[in-house]
């Protein structure tokens, strides 16, 4: 290692000012600070704040909490693929094979087309290229199904670092979630590649065995609760049922709350499974990268929304049990990797509550009423991040006035 | 009652004036620099689109319509000249009211309150409400009195939540050809992307 930090060491006034590189040297940056650490350090005299968190560290701390989902992620790629091919004595092996060979390709190319708006934009307009591409780099794919075309993944993301990043200005003053941008900008370009029941499990082209369908928790729930009825007998518990029905020779108990717990379900490649995002938040929350406010207002609001809708019900979708709705789609996920970004999400600390409520109510209001969107966690996330710097206004003007009333007596 | 909430629930969120229709651009992009002065204009809005709307309704209703006013006379041509009339009058009469009654408001409100009068989303409520099915009588009173009031809401939601993202974008380094009303527009086109989350819930 120290080997490889010499030569690059070496090759450092070149970039530096007055060398003939210069200008490209925030590429030669990046390049130092994603393998090293960065040269500079707080001198020994002098600085007030001491603490070995910065943005480098912080995103990195992002970036690993986000792993598990990902290794989860891809295992269950490939467990579906050959439960649905009927082949479910697969080995462990090939399974993640199957699931590397589809979750790989995306990945790199989500990197390369974010570097290639990233790079010209940080030489040109001289500012440091840093870990935040990272994390929006590797939330992209997770937020992607397995079969996703790899020219829409690059396009997406070219499209969200562009518009909603860079233009304002890079890292750290962007208004909407980049990885959401892209998402929704797909969602809205190519819904059918990113929508439907065909798009979840990666089939290979091979043929699935009888009765297999790749309908996600959300679609078949929502299938199943288009009647409106006035009779409570008409649909109560029907939605559970709708889920238990799924039970396929393929793949027993599909939609039971255990496996939709544990994630062994179609679905965006990171979002399956609530309990790998339990597990990344609790890094993010150990470490304070990721606002615990912010994760437990979202569940929050997800509930008390849903067993408010229990009480009114007057339709399957309705009558779902609250605590099923966190479980299914890509609440966990968003509430704890997207919601969280500390960027788009509300500053203020009691902002932080309504904003994450928010976005719980939100998600299932769109899940329920809005026919349209199967999942409505990506929207409600993208609607808060719009309304965060007001709620942000007014929570620092209540809290202005409180402060001067207090002055004046 | 139902239908009432259901209508201002989708013309506050669903058919919102700016993020559906793009309706009132010019002054929301103008006027949207600051939360405080957004609110007020965003209020005088409110409050136009909550007289005007059923004011139009009635003048259509007892006297445009066919038939309206007398048996074979069909005098709906003269909507769009009424409408306008009608805005630009009631904008002119509050403000000269406002003006003598309330001193202290008007200078709150200035430039704001005649602004409103070219604001296409207040023409744009009047000519929208001819399409929906109102009815006559109290109960289309009622619904054109919820319209407007509604799309007014909307509007002012959308102008404060502009003006909160443009305070909090002075630590933002946009590129300079972007400046001001360029990353306005880009802003504006990502605000709307989050409202789609409201385009076709069924309430």
């Amino acid at each position: 290692m120290k080997f490889l930090h010499d030569i690059l060491e070496k090759q450092r006034p070149a970039f530096e000012k007055g060398g003939k590189l210069e200008k490209y040297f925030y590429a030669f940056e990046a390049l130092e600070t994603f393998m090293f650490t960065p040269a500079t350090t707080a001198p020994a005299k002098g600085a007030h704040i001491r603490d070995a968190i910065d943005l480098k560290r912080m995103m990195m701390t992002v970036v690993i909490a986000m792993l598990p989902p990902l290794l989860f992620g891809i295992w269950n790629i490939g467990n579906l693929h050959y439960l649905a091919l009927g082949q479910a004595d697969a080995t462990f092996m090939a399974k993640v094979m199957i699931g590397l060979q589809q979750s790989l390709p995306i990945i790199i190319v989500a990197y390369t087309a974010g570097a290639l708006v990233e790079v010209p934009f940080a030489l040109i307009r001289k500012h440091p290229i840093n870990e935040g591409f990272l994390v929006t780099g590797m939330l992209i794919p997770l937020v992607m199904p397995p079969d996703i075309p790899l020219w829409q993944v690059a396009l997406a993301t070219i499209f969200a670092i562009l518009v909603a990043k860079e233009v304002f200005g890079g890292t750290g003053m962007n208004i909407l979630n980049v990885a959401l941008t892209a998402r929704a900008f797909l969602y809205f370009a190519y819904p059918t590649d990113i929508s439907g029941t065909k798009v979840w499990t990666f089939l290979d082209g091979g043929k699935p065995i009888d009765g297999f369908s790749g309908a996600t928790a959300l679609g078949v729930v929502a299938e199943r609760s288009t009647q409106i009825s006035e009779a409570k007998s008409d649909f109560a518990g029907q939605a559970v049922a709708a889920l238990a029905d799924k039970t396929y020779a393929w793949m027993p108990d599909l939609f039971s709350f255990e496996s939709m717990f544990i994630g062994t379900i179609p679905g965006s490649i990171g979002e399956t499974s609530t309990l790998a995002c339990l597990l990344g938040a609790l890094i993010l929350i150990a470490t304070g990268v990721g606002s615990w406010k912010i994760i437990v207002s979202v569940f929050g609001g997800a509930y008390l929304t849903g067993l408010l809708l229990n009480g009114l019900a007057v339709n399957a979708y309705m009558d779902l049990p609250a605590h099923y709705h966190l479980v299914m789609g890509g609440l966990a996920f968003g509430a704890v990797y997207m919601a969280t970004d500390p960027v788009s999400a509300a500053h203020t600390e009691l902002g932080k509550w309504i904003y994450g409520f928010l976005i719980g109510v939100m998600t299932i209001i769109i899940r329920v009423f809005n026919p349209a969107y199967p999942e409505g966690i990506m929207l409600a996330v993208l609607l808060m991040n719009v309304f965060a710097p007001l709620i942000d206004y007014y929570v620092v003007q209540a809290n202005k006035n409180r402060r001067l009333k207090r002055a004046t007596v | 009652m139902g239908d009432l909430i259901s209508l201002a629930i989708r013309s506050i969120f669903v058919d919102n004036m700016i993020f559906a229709y793009f309706l009132g651009m010019c002054s929301y992009l103008a006027v949207s620099k600051k939360v405080t002065t957004a609110v007020g204009l965003g209020a005088a809005v409110i409050f136009v689109l909550a007289i005007t709307v059923p004011l139009n309704w009635a003048i259509n209703e007892y006297v445009l319509k066919p038939d309206a006013l007398i048996a074979g006379v069909d005098l709906s041509f003269l909507q769009f000249i009424v409408f306008i009339s009608v805005i630009s009058g009631f904008v002119q009469l509050t403000e000269m009211s406002v003006e003598k009654f309330a001193p202290a408001l008007y200078s709150a409100l200035g430039i704001f309150l005649p602004l409103i009068a070219v604001n296409c989303s207040i023409l744009g409520a009047a000519l929208f409400m001819l399409g929906k099915p109102f009815g006559g009588g109290l109960g289309g009173f009622a619904s054109a009195t919820v319209y407007g009031l509604s799309s007014g809401i909307g509007w002012f939601i959308a102008i404060v939540l502009l003006a909160a993202i443009r305070e909090k974008m002075k630590y933002s380094n946009v590129p300079k050809p972007l400046k001001g009303l360029g990353i306005t527009f880009i802003l504006v086109g990502l605000m709307s992307l989050g409202f789609l989350s409201f385009m076709g819930i069924t309430i």
